[in-house]
């Protein structure tokens, strides 16, 4: 049994320690908007906040969350600067199959809440992680830079 | 849709298709004005919406919705969102308030590009088939909307006009919402016929649009097929053979078993399903799980020695799909001939949402839910491994994480695939692909050798052209699959001779008469290979646009130049050609830099690409820009044609650097995203795309970015070097991508 912060509210489930927290969002607590891509802390679907942090959810074993708040894409919204990115990221129509962009959004307001005007090597560091199979990466660099311009 | 206007009007008059029909009631809501100052009359205030179904097509509601059903799979290229555009401009509708939804898989939905034989998104056809039939559905219910009022107000129908979701009256100064409409809109035929708008009087088509789905795409809400959750669900995945076609000999299942959440293990002709609890559950008892093999018939390809046996066969004549002039005689006058050999190896999409299906199957009905670009033959593929008339199969298309062809696979793999563990399990399942079964699970774009020749006559002309490909064909391939022919028979058609459903000209436009196209396509039926976003000319083009650049330099002509001095029967590729060349400053790259140029014209659509690179001595690539010219005629939604313009930019570059799957003795090599590399932010360059507007009927765009990247960067490389490249992916021969760091970051 673990009990767990997920977007503020305390869930407690039933599974082995071992099992990723991506697949107790997803599974047990039917959060699905973090995704699965690969399994392997390779193209950062899964990306979701620990305390703040960007972490892969897909190689976070739920014995290792112990205390810390997880926050998913669901959530975002809430967060000032969460709120901005999903806004920009529609107006500039970032998203294709948009698959990828729960993590992006993740990474991305992690990165301005951090950072509010990265450089292009910054969003580089930042965002590399996460892969785009349909190619966004133009507009999600033409979308910080927005943000970063509009004063997050 | 000819054969919608004979039916009658019982056929349309249905409310709501909404599974298994009722009316659909929702909350709340109140009409909007529209935007002139003629003072509609409103609903009741928070009454229920109601919504009217007008035909298989669309459904309007009280408040003046305008859901639109579109019979194409939405893989990220935005063809809900074009669709709905089409519909929404003949019928004059209120942009702020449609919606669009995937059909149901039903022969209405049927793509007219395919002889209205089936749903399928590939091709690049979804926008070219629906576009026309779609407006003409917007402009017959615009037209019953006009009628109803006209009789409402007892006046002249032809003195009505329409805006934003309103029938207005100018004389009277009334006006009335169709949701409003819509209830009475029910009595009446919906005429059989009406005119379409000419493209001055457009007011939603060409103009850059938010896509639909949008605000589902970045708060995670959006349910792709892999998040489908039904009751009492299972998740199975699949321990596949090592090697294509072989089949579990002995299955040792207890270790599986005991593994805590696995509830059963299934030996299938294709592998052994291990069903659990979880997917994590279901993943730990596969790798618990001990399997023989029989692989007395599996595929033992193998890239090298596929690669000599190409290479081998470019020796000897293909089937000619393109003869102009006589080549021979040509070449026997010819001053000199040139000749140069390519190589490519296979390829995996890689979408981002890996392979997935949910069946609820039961023995005597299905439900299946999955992201797929090939609705229509799944189900039928489905139907016959389930033994259930397809009218006893609820077949739901998902939005898909990617498709890129890999989800358009005629021959149905992951569906039958799925059916076989369903019907083993008889509960509901969803079927899950791990990311390494996605990339070793074969479907990929097939390995190809090519060869060019160019003669030229005394003057330093090209008096011939030849142009010779090996490659593995989706269509050869169908046609070794003798349930493809069953399929296609249950569907009430025959297959049509190969020759017909093949597509692999290049279109070859330059001036030069004699001309000489031919192809070995291969069908191997232990090596599943499947189209992949902008299939073989992805290689030919290649070929033909680099070998092109080698010709131009034997006379010292500039690549742009030369290519421009040879279109003379080819305006729309030569508008593309300058005016990537203008936008991209032609001649004047930066210092260091040099630039290279490749064109197409291909799917209706024309684009012309430069790509302004440098390189380091180590063979280390910057590109500075890559400038884009694209005319897809009509551009339904401008922004969305640059967006798939850019996203085929970055799929090429993947290709054109790292793109490989390799095989040793029919074993693929490759598993994940780690050495099967993809292209990264920090590798992602600056680009700018011109459109250039044409009223034109709308081209594809899907795939059209995707085959120029290639031969234009090795164009620059070659111009900087003198290096040519006749394989890919570079990095095999020592290429490495430099960090971008784009100034701007794409266009603004
Ligand atoms: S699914 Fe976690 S990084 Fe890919
Ligand atoms: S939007 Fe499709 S993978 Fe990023």
């Amino acid at each position: 049994m673990y009990t767990l912060q997920v977007n503020g509210i305390s869930h407690t489930v039933d599974v082995p320690g071992d099992k990723p927290l991506l697949w107790v969002l997803r599974e047990n607590l039917k959060l699905t908007g973090s995704k699965y891509g690969c399994g392997q802390a390779l193209c950062g679907a899964c990306t979701v906040h620990l305390d703040g942090h960007p972490v892969r959810a897909c190689v976070t074993p739920i014995s290792a969350v112990g205390e810390q708040a997880v926050r998913t894409i669901e959530d975002i919204a809430y967060d000032a600067v969460g709120a901005k990115v999903q806004e920009t990221w529609q107006n500039l129509n970032v998203p294709q199959c948009g698959y990828c962009q729960s993590g992006q959004i993740m990474a991305a307001t992690a990165l301005l809440t951090d950072n509010p005007t990265p450089t292009d090597r910054d969003i580089d560091e930042a965002m590399s992680g996460n892969i785009c199979r349909c190619g966004t990466y133009p507009r999600i660099r033409r979308a910080i830079h927005k943000l970063a311009n509009g004063g997050v | 849709m000819s054969a919608e206007s004979s039916l009658s009007r019982r056929h349309f008059l249905r409310l709501s298709i909404i599974a298994g029909g009722g009316l659909l009631v929702a909350c709340g809501g109140s009409s909007s004005k529209p935007s002139n100052n003629l003072s509609p009359s409103e609903p009741e205030d928070n009454g229920p919406i109601v919504e009217q179904q007008f035909g298989d097509f669309l459904k309007i509601g009280s408040d003046n919705s305008l859901t639109v059903f579109v019979g194409a799979t939405e893989i990220g290229q935005g063809i809900l969102t074009g669709i709905a555009m089409a519909v929404a401009e003949e019928l004059d509708a209120d942009w702020s308030k449609v919606k669009a939804v995937h059909s149901p898989v039903a022969i209405e939905f049927n793509n007219p590009y395919f002889g209205s034989a089936m749903q399928s998104t590939v091709a690049s056809a979804s926008m070219r088939g629906y576009y026309k039939p779609q407006r003409q559905i917007g402009a017959r219910i615009r037209q019953l909307m006009i009628n109803t009022a006209a009789a409402r107000w007892q006046v002249d129908a032809a003195r009505l006009q329409t805006e934003a979701g309103y029938v207005i009256d100018p004389v009277t100064n009334r006006s009335i919402s169709y949701g409003e409409l819509s209830a009475d809109a029910q009595e009446s035929d919906i005429p059989a016929t009406a005119e379409l708008k000419s493209p001055e009087q457009y007011k939603i088509i060409g103009t850059s649009q938010q896509r639909l789905d949008a605000a589902s795409k970045v708060d995670g809400s959006l349910i792709y097929g892999i998040d489908v959750d039904i009751p009492d669900m299972l998740t199975a995945v699949i321990a596949r053979p090592p090697r294509f076609s072989g089949q579990p000999l002995i299955v040792d299942s207890n270790a599986a078993l005991a593994v805590p959440g696995v509830l059963e293990v299934h030996q299938l002709a294709i592998g052994v399903a291990v069903v659990a609890e979880d997917f994590w559950s279901a993943e730990k008892g596969r790798k618990a799980l001990e399997v023989t093999w029989n692989e007395l018939l599996a595929s033992r390809t193998d890239s090298e020695l596929q690669r000599s046996q190409y290479e081998l066969q470019l020796n000897l004549p293909g089937v000619p799909i393109r003869v102009d002039g006589a080549v021979v005689p040509a070449q026997l006058l010819a001053a000199e001939t040139v000749q140069a050999d390519y190589y490519f190896p296979f390829q995996a999409h890689a979408a981002m949402e890996p392979l997935n299906v949910v069946i609820d199957y039961d023995g005597s009905r299905a439900e299946i839910w999955t992201g797929t670009q090939s609705p229509t033959l799944d189900k039928l593929f489905a139907s016959l491994i389930l033994g259930l008339p397809p009218t006893q199969i609820n077949f739901h298309i998902m939005p898909c994480g990617g498709g890129f062809g890999r989800r358009g696979n005629w021959l149905g793999d992951f569906v039958r695939d799925a059916c076989q563990v369903a019907a083993a399990v008889r509960k509901p399942v969803k079927v899950m692909w791990s990311r390494e079964d996605d990339m070793k699970g074969g479907f990929y774009r097939p390995a190809a050798a090519v060869r060019m020749s160019a003669s030229l006559n005394t003057q330093g002309e090209i008096s011939a052209w030849t142009h010779r490909s090996v490659t593995q064909d989706m269509t050869a391939f169908l046609y070794g699959e003798k349930l493809f022919d069953e399929v296609v028979e249950l569907n009430g058609g025959t297959l049509p001779a190969l020759d017909k459903v093949t597509d692999f000209d290049s279109n070859f436009v330059y001036d030069v008469s004699n001309v000489l196209m031919d192809f070995h396509l291969v069908a191997n039926l232990q090596m599943p290979a499947l189209w992949m976003r902008s299939v073989n000319k992805y290689t030919d083009i290649f070929a033909q646009e680099t070998f092109l650049d080698v010709i131009a330099s034997r006379s010292g002509e500039d690549p742009y130049q030369f290519r421009r001095n040879r279109l003379s029967e080819a305006p729309r590729h030569l508008a593309v050609l300058n005016a990537a060349a203008t936008a991209a400053n032609w001649g004047q790259a930066r210092s260091g830099a040099t630039m290279g140029i490749a064109l197409m014209g291909h799917w209706n659509s024309f684009i012309a690409q430069v790509v302004e690179m440098s390189i380091s001595a180590d063979k280390e690539i910057t590109i500075h820009k890559i400038t884009s010219a694209i005319d897809c005629g009509t551009a339904v939604n401008p922004d969305l044609v640059i967006a798939q313009v850019e996203s085929a930019i970055v799929f090429a570059l993947s290709s054109i650097f790292y793109g490989e799957i390799t095989l040793d003795d029919g074993v693929v090599q490759q598993s994940n995203y780690d050495d099967y590399r993809v292209l990264r932010m920090f590798e992602s360059p600056e680009m700018e795309t011109i459109l250039i507007n044409s009223t034109e009927d709308p081209g594809g765009v899907g795939e059209i970015g995707v085959p120029c990247v290639g031969p234009a960067l090795a164009n620059a490389i070659y111009a900087a070097t003198g290096a040519t490249i006749r394989e890919l992916p570079l990095r095999n021969l020592g290429y490495s991508m430099a960090e971008q760091h784009p100034e701007a970051g794409g266009q603004s």
